[in-house]
C-alpha cells in the first residue's frame, strides 16, 4: 500500500513537462494551487479541470499510475464530500430533509466542487511535479529560487541537501518496513485486530528496527558522502545546470494569463452566463 | 615509495575499549591488486577505513601517496586519491538517478561542467552501465547499484580503490560482475585495488592475500603462498577455497601433490598428471 503513494516516484520520461524547468514548474505550480483554490464558480472549475487535462496530456504519466495515486486519498475525497454535503446550510428549501439530515442544493454544489477540486490538486501536483520531476531536479530547482536567502544566512544548500537524501531514502525504507512487518508477523505478530490502542502498540516494533536501521544507514550513508568528498555547498559544480529556455517562459505566462482569466470567470456566476446567453440569442 | 604506508598504527574506537588494530606495518605499492582476509571482527573493516582517512589511527602513521591521513588539511586529496566502496549498496547512494549519482563526486570537486559529464559517461561506460545512466537507482538490482557505487567512485578518478566488502550483500551473479569490474580497474586502468572480504574466490584473484586476526596482520603474500598454509588459516577460523582444500584433504591420505592450488582447471591438471603418474 505505502508503495503506491506517489510522493518522490519519478517516472522518467521526455515530455513536455519533463523538459521544462523545474524552477518554472514551481512558479507554475504554485499559480496553478493559487487558481484551484480559488475557483468556487462552475466556470473557473471547468476552466481549472480543463487545464488539469491539459496538464495530465502533455505530461505523458500513463492513466493507470494516475488512478493508482489517487487510491489511497479515496477515502478523504469521499469523506469531504459527504461532510460537505450534508453540513453546509444553504438558502431555500431543503431537497431532502430526513430527522436531522438536510441536503440543500447549495451542498451538493459544495461537495462536487469540493471533490473536483481537491482531486485536481493532488493530480495536477503529481504531475507538475512529482511525476515529471526528478527528485534531485526538484530540490536543485527549490535551492536556486531560495538561493537569495543564502545572504541572511539560511543554509539553503544543507536544506536542499537533506530533502533530497530523504527522497531518496523513501523507496528504501518503505521496502525495509515492508521487510520487517513481514519478519514480525513470521514471529505472530499482530497488526490487524483489537482496538486502536493496541493497533497502535502494534506498531512498535515495526519503528524500533526502523529507527535504529534508519540510523545506521545515515552514518554509512555520511562516510560514504566524505569518501566523494562531499564538504557542504561551498565550491559545488553541478552536472546538470537547468537554463531557462524561452519556451520555458513562453509556458509560464500563458500559464499566468490563464490563472488571471480564472480569477476573474470566479467573478461571474453561472446564471449571469446563462443571462448573457439568453440575451445573445434573444437578439 | 609506496603508495600508501601504514607504520605501527594502532586504532580503538574510545580509550577505555580494547584496541581493534594493534599495531600494523603495512605498505601497498601503486597498481597492485591486494587483498585484505579475516573473520569477523579481526579489525579489516577499520583498517579500511584508516586507509582512506575516514578515521585516524590512535597511534603511528598513515601515509597515502605521501600525505598524512592525520593532516585535516590534506584530507581532501586523501580523499581524491584514494576512494572506497561500502558493503550496503543502498547506503552509498547519494542520488535517486544513476548519472546523478555518479556526477556527485566530480560535483563536490567542483569541476566544470563538461569535464563531470565526461567522467560520469566514462565511468559508467567502465562498468558497463551506460544504458542505465537515466533510470531510478532504487529500481536496480544489488550488483548493478553496487557497480554504480563503483561508477560514482570512478568520477573523482582516484589512484587507488578499497571495497569493503564490497560484495558481503550480493547475490552470486552480483558478486561475479563485482569481481569482474575489480579485475578490470585494476588490469585495464591500472588502479590500486585493496578489497576486504572472506570469500576466498575473490582473495585468489589478488596479487597480494594479507590475512589479519585480532587486529594484527599474521600472514602477507602471495595467493598461492597463503594458501599452502592450510592449518593456520584454519587456526584463526579461515576457509581456504574448495580446491585448495580438496588437494589439502589428499595430501593428508598421504599422496604427494603439489600445495597452493587455486584454481579448479589447476587442480584438475595436477590431479590428471598425478593420476597418470600412478598409472605407470
Amino acid at each position: 500500500m505505502l508503495k503506491d503513494i506517489t510522493f518522490g516516484q519519478y517516472y522518467p520520461g521526455n515530455s513536455l513537462l519533463h523538459r521544462t524547468d523545474p524552477r518554472i514548474k514551481l512558479l507554475i505550480l504554485v499559480e496553478y494551487l493559487v487558481f484551484v483554490l480559488i475557483a468556487s464558480t462552475e466556470l473557473a472549475m471547468a476552466a481549472t479541470l480543463l487545464f488539469t487535462a491539459f496538464i495530465i496530456a502533455v505530461s505523458g504519466v500513463r492513466f493507470g499510475i494516475l488512478i493508482k495515486s489517487v487510491k489511497p486519498l479515496i477515502f478523504v475525497l469521499i469523506f469531504t464530500a459527504v461532510m460537505n454535503l450534508f453540513f453546509t446550510v444553504g438558502e431555500g428549501e431543503p431537497l431532502v430533509a430526513w430527522k436531522f439530515i438536510k441536503i440543500y442544493e447549495n451542498g451538493i454544489r459544495n461537495a462536487v466542487l469540493m471533490l473536483l477540486r481537491l482531486l485536481s490538486l493532488v493530480l495536477g501536483t503529481s504531475v507538475i511535479i512529482s511525476f515529471t520531476t526528478s527528485p534531485l531536479e526538484l530540490t536543485d530547482a527549490i535551492e536556486s529560487l531560495l538561493s537569495p536567502l543564502k545572504r541572511i544566512k539560511v543554509p539553503v544548500h544543507e536544506f536542499a541537501m537533506m530533502m533530497s537524501i530523504a527522497l531518496r531514502f523513501i523507496p528504501t525504507l518503505i521496502e525495509e518496513t515492508n521487510k520487517i512487518v513481514s519478519a514480525q508477523k513470521a514471529r505472530c505478530a499482530d497488526f490487524e485486530s483489537g482496538n486502536i490502542l493496541k493497533r497502535i502498540k502494534a506498531l512498535i516494533p515495526i519503528l524500533i528496527p526502523l529507527f535504529v536501521s534508519a540510523v545506521r544507514r545515515a552514518e554509512e550513508l555520511a562516510d560514504a558522502m566524505e569518501c566523494r568528498c562531499y564538504h557542504g555547498g561551498e565550491g559545488r559544480t553541478k552536472l546538470n545546470v537547468r537554463k531557462t529556455s524561452a519556451g520555458d517562459i513562453v509556458f509560464l505566462v500563458a500559464v499566468t494569463v490563464f490563472a488571471v482569466s480564472v480569477f476573474f470567470l470566479d467573478t461571474v456566476s453561472w446564471s449571469e452566463v446563462t443571462e448573457f446567453c439568453r440575451g445573445i440569442f434573444s437578439k | 615509495m609506496s603508495f600508501i604506508e601504514a607504520r605501527g598504527v594502532e586504532f580503538s574506537y574510545s580509550p577505555e575499549e580494547e584496541k581493534v588494530i594493534n599495531g600494523i606495518d603495512l605498505k601497498i605499492e601503486k597498481g597492485s591488486y591486494v587483498a585484505i582476509l579475516g573473520h569477523n571482527g579481526c579489525g579489516k573493516s577499520t583498517l579500511a577505513k584508516l586507509l582512506c582517512g575516514i578515521i585516524m589511527p590512535s597511534e603511528g602513521q598513515i601515509l597515502v601517496d605521501g600525505l598524512d591521513t592525520a593532516d585535516e588539511t590534506k584530507s581532501f586529496d586523501i580523499r581524491k586519491k584514494c576512494g572506497m566502496v561500502f558493503q550496503n549498496p543502498d547506503n552509498q547512494l547519494v542520488a535517486s538517478i544513476v548519472e546523478e549519482d555518479v556526477a556527485f563526486a566530480p560535483e563536490n570537486l567542483g569541476l566544470p561542467r563538461e569535464e563531470i559529464r565526461k567522467r560520469v559517461d566514462l565511468a559508467l561506460q567502465t562498468v558497463d552501465m551506460t544504458s542505465y545512466s537515466k533510470h531510478a537507482t532504487y529500481k536496480l538490482s544489488g550488483g548493478q547499484k553496487q557497480r554504480i557505487a563503483i561508477a560514482g567512485i570512478l568520477a573523482m578518478s582516484p589512484e587507488c580503490i578499497i571495497f569493503d566488502e564490497a560484495t558481503a550483500m550480493l547475490d552470486p551473479t552480483g558478486r561475479k560482475e563485482i569481481v569482474a569490474a575489480m579485475k578490470k580497474l585494476n588490469r585495464e586502468i591500472g588502479i590500486t585495488v585493496v578489497t576486504i572480504t572472506h570469500y576466498m574466490n575473490e582473495a585468489v584473484e589478488a596479487d597480494r592475500i594479507i590475512v589479519m586476526n585480532k587486529g594484527e596482520i599474521i600472514a602477507d603474500g602471495t595467493p598461492s603462498e597463503i594458501f599452502s598454509q592450510v592449518e593456520r588459516l584454519k587456526s584463526v577460523s579461515l576457509a581456504v577455497p574448495q580446491v585448495t582444500e580438496l588437494m589439502y584433504l589428499l595430501e593428508q591420505d598421504g599422496h604427494k601433490l603439489p600445495r597452493g592450488v587455486l584454481h579448479a582447471m589447476d587442480a584438475a591438471d595436477v590431479l590428471e598428471a598425478f593420476i597418470g603418474g600412478v598409472d605407470k
